[in-house]
């Protein structure tokens, strides 16, 4: 090969692992932008009066002056707009049946409108559930709310043979003529002195417990449960793998045994969650008992067996890189082989073992699967440490598919569901750092 | 060493700030059906608000509600049907006694997107459309546009329903049907894809689907309730045994006004 053709290989090659890195790092991006940039509205956002109202009414925070004030302003500016509709009722009700049963469908639709966006109406009895009993406590999801109130959003079926597409009518337009007409014109004026917005940062939003299922409030709950999870998951893990590397390098002999349990370990390090949760189910629940029903014990065993293989792998590699010579100068010394193991190799091997640790430990943070059987619920209030033998948890991974699918306000509560998901990337991105950190400590140390 | 012990002190200060609330007086497990889900988070929030009990739901399917009274891991199970003959006999087998209790009624909406101009169908027709027959929704007076069917996974009641309702034992659902896995899942496939056909629980539909008429009656509380619309139900809670204490209490939360008042706030139908 000449020199000029061994070139471009060279170049093309660099050109290419170039690109490859480059369209990593864009993917990461386009991946974590609106991770972040959602997330952070969950805690950054511009809230209203009514997020102030909960904020006080349910967990005793806020300033009562400031609120009643700000209460009271709104309700001057919302007294009008009721007015508005006890006014149009009266008038639905002198009118003929036939001209009122043409508003009566819309002016439902108004009204429901009307009390997601403040609240119930006046002469409505208090709702049973927390979620109607306030208005909207964003500012955005206010102004939506707006749009649902002054636009009506129709079909056109014009064309049989096609789709319909969807256009919006004013509704001021339907109710021309009426008492109701000036309402339309009057919110759109007046939605902030209705509303009150204010930029908030609400921190509470991860030491709150939820209300009504995740509609308000923080995710407390779902967070410590995370915690739970992967500490106990650690706790069972972590040493069971260091004992069993230490016993595949220093103790086991190289035969058919050994091999076998190697690849036995290999393998079960691919298979896939979902059979580790059912396993748990099956052997942890309903075999061995461990608790009455899921607990976060159940669920912390289930996912220590499901990262067991990898720190066994993790802490093999670090204890078979510690230098041959360190062992021999020990035994050389008269040291005993089990005072070897513990004083010499092991400290040598521990940033190492401590990398697969702690690695490990944000996967069983994120795992999903082996949780949905064994310990995880979508409502339960956060638990305390006594319990964690016999009560399952609220755990973010598990929430976050409940919010994304099965819940019954999922659209309505998109920044919960990915505050959630914000909590637990940068849960995970902080057991890896600081795997980084600790590990660059300790071999520091070792140096020195 | 002594780093790794630091560390180990970290996270046992972490699981003692996590240690906030003790536990209170009992605590009530409950497992099962996502349709039911609605009703018992709202119970279990009012429950635990009024009586400090700890209330913990989970959303897993009525199958798994099944097997999760009958391997006695929770103590109540939310089911959208009742209980097979085959897992009530597994449950005598494991020395259960399941009860059953009616906890509210829900018609089943069968929702397409807003887009389609289709308003109506009959019950022959969703079985036609749902087992294969209709492809397109021009043959029921609709738009030229293939049906997407969507259905519900073999774990759920409501698909359960949904097959003894309409579909029959003899018309099985199409396999060109899609499955997915509650009924908010569901609502979403349907309200994003036009040509998307869906049924759901009463409680869940809301604007972005549009209910059909069936056989001439649109789903609402009133229909349900009178059983003129012809695709409702039964919710059930399963006890093991006739429920006591706190169970008893929770059970009977559909029987109080509060309780009347939450269910049909959820948009469901009370007994």
């Amino acid at each position: 090969m000449n020199l000029g053709t061994r070139k471009i290989l060279d170049n093309s090659f660099t050109a290419v692992g170039m690109g490859s890195i480059v369209v990593m790092a864009l993917a990461l991006l386009a991946v974590l932008t609106p991770i972040v940039y959602n997330g952070v509205g969950a805690v950054f956002f511009t809230g209203t009066i009514e997020h102030r109202t909960i904020l006080y009414k349910e967990y005793g925070r806020g300033d009562a002056k400031t609120i009643e004030t700000q209460t009271a302003t709104a309700e001057r500016y919302r007294g009008e707009a009721y007015r508005m509709l006890s006014d149009f009722e009266a008038e639905m009700e002198g009118m003929p049946f036939e001209a009122s049963s043409r508003y009566r469908s819309q002016y439902a639709q108004v009204r429901a409108a009307m009390s997601s966006l403040l609240g119930p109406l006046p002469g409505d009895p208090t709702p049973m559930l927390t979620r109607f009993q306030y208005g909207q406590t964003r500012w955005e999801k206010a102004e939506e709310k707006l749009h649902e109130i002054l636009y009506e959003k129709k079909w056109d079926y014009s064309d049989p043979t096609v789709m319909a597409k969807a256009f919006y009518v004013p509704r001021a337009e339907a109710f021309a003529g009426t008492m109701l007409a000036p309402l339309f014109g009057y919110l759109d004026r007046h939605l902030a002195d209705m509303m009150q917005p204010e930029f908030t940062v609400y921190w509470g939003f991860f030491t709150d417990r939820s209300l009504d299922a995740h509609i308000f409030g923080g995710i407390w709950p779902e967070i410590q449960g995370t915690f739970f999870l992967a500490i106990g998951a650690m706790l069972f893990a972590f040493p069971l793998g260091v004992i069993a590397a230490v016993y595949f390098t220093e103790y086991a002999k190289e035969g058919f045994f050994t091999s076998i349990l190697r690849s036995a370990n290999s393998t079960l390090a691919g298979v896939p969650s979902i059979v580790f949760g059912l396993f748990g189910l099956a052997f942890f629940i309903n075999t061995m008992k461990v608790s009455e029903s899921k607990s976060v014990l159940a669920g912390s065993l289930t996912l220590a067996i499901m990262i067991l293989p990898t720190i066994i792998r993790a802490a093999e590699e670090a204890i078979l890189s510690v230098p041959k010579t360190y062992k021999e100068a020990s035994l050389g010394l008269g040291s005993t082989k089990w005072n070897t193991i513990a004083t010499v190799i092991l400290p040598a091997a521990l940033p190492g073992i401590i990398t697969g640790g702690i690695i490990s430990l944000g996967r069983a943070a994120g795992e999903t699967a082996p949780i949905i059987f064994t310990a995880a619920v979508s409502v339960g209030s956060a638990i305390g440490i006594a319990d964690v033998f016999s009560s399952p948890t609220p755990a973010l991974s598990w929430n976050i598919y409940n919010l994304a699918s099965e819940h019954e306000m999922a659209c309505e509560i998109r920044h919960v569901q990915y505050g959630m998901v914000l909590s637990l990337v940068s849960i995970v991105l902080l057991l890896n750092l600081s795997a980084i950190l600790l590990r660059a400590k300790i071999s520091q140390k070792l140096k020195g | 060493m002594k780093l790794f012990s630091k560390f180990l002190m970290g996270a046992a200060v972490l699981g003692v700030m996590a240690s906030g609330d003790a536990s209170a007086a009992g605590k009530i497990v409950m497992d099962g059906s996502t349709t039911v889900g609605p009703i018992a988070k709202s119970f279990a929030a009012y429950f635990q608000k009024t009586t400090g009990t700890e209330v913990t739901v989970s959303e897993s399917g009525s199958g798994n509600g099944a097997k999760s009274i009958i391997n006695g891991t929770c103590d109540i199970a939310n089911m959208s049907r009742a209980m097979k003959d085959k897992e009530v006999a597994a449950a005598k087998a494991k020395g259960v006694n399941p009860v059953e209790h009616i906890v509210a009624l829900d018609g089943l909406a069968v929702v397409v997107n807003p887009g389609n101009r289709v308003t109506a169908l009959s019950i022959a027709q969703i079985r036609d459309i749902y087992s294969g027959k209709i492809t397109n929704w021009s043959k029921v007076g609709g738009p030229n546009a293939q049906i997407v069917k969507i259905q519900r996974e073999s774990n759920s009641g409501t698909q359960d329903t949904f097959k003894s309702l309409v579909m029959g034992k003899e018309y099985p659902i199409s396999k060109r049907a899609e499955s997915q896995a509650s009924n908010g899942a569901v609502k979403n496939r349907v309200s994003t894809t036009p040509a998307a056909i869906g049924f759901i629980g009463l409680g869940f539909v809301d604007s972005s689907v549009k209910p059909l008429l069936v056989d001439g009656v649109a789903p609402s509380a009133e229909t349900v309730k009178n059983g003129t619309y012809p695709i409702s139900r039964p919710l059930f809670m399963y006890t093991n045994g006739q429920p006591t204490g706190v169970v008893k209490q929770f059970i009977d939360l559909n029987k109080t006004s509060d309780g009347m008042r939450m269910i049909s706030e959820l948009g469901f139908v009370n007994k």
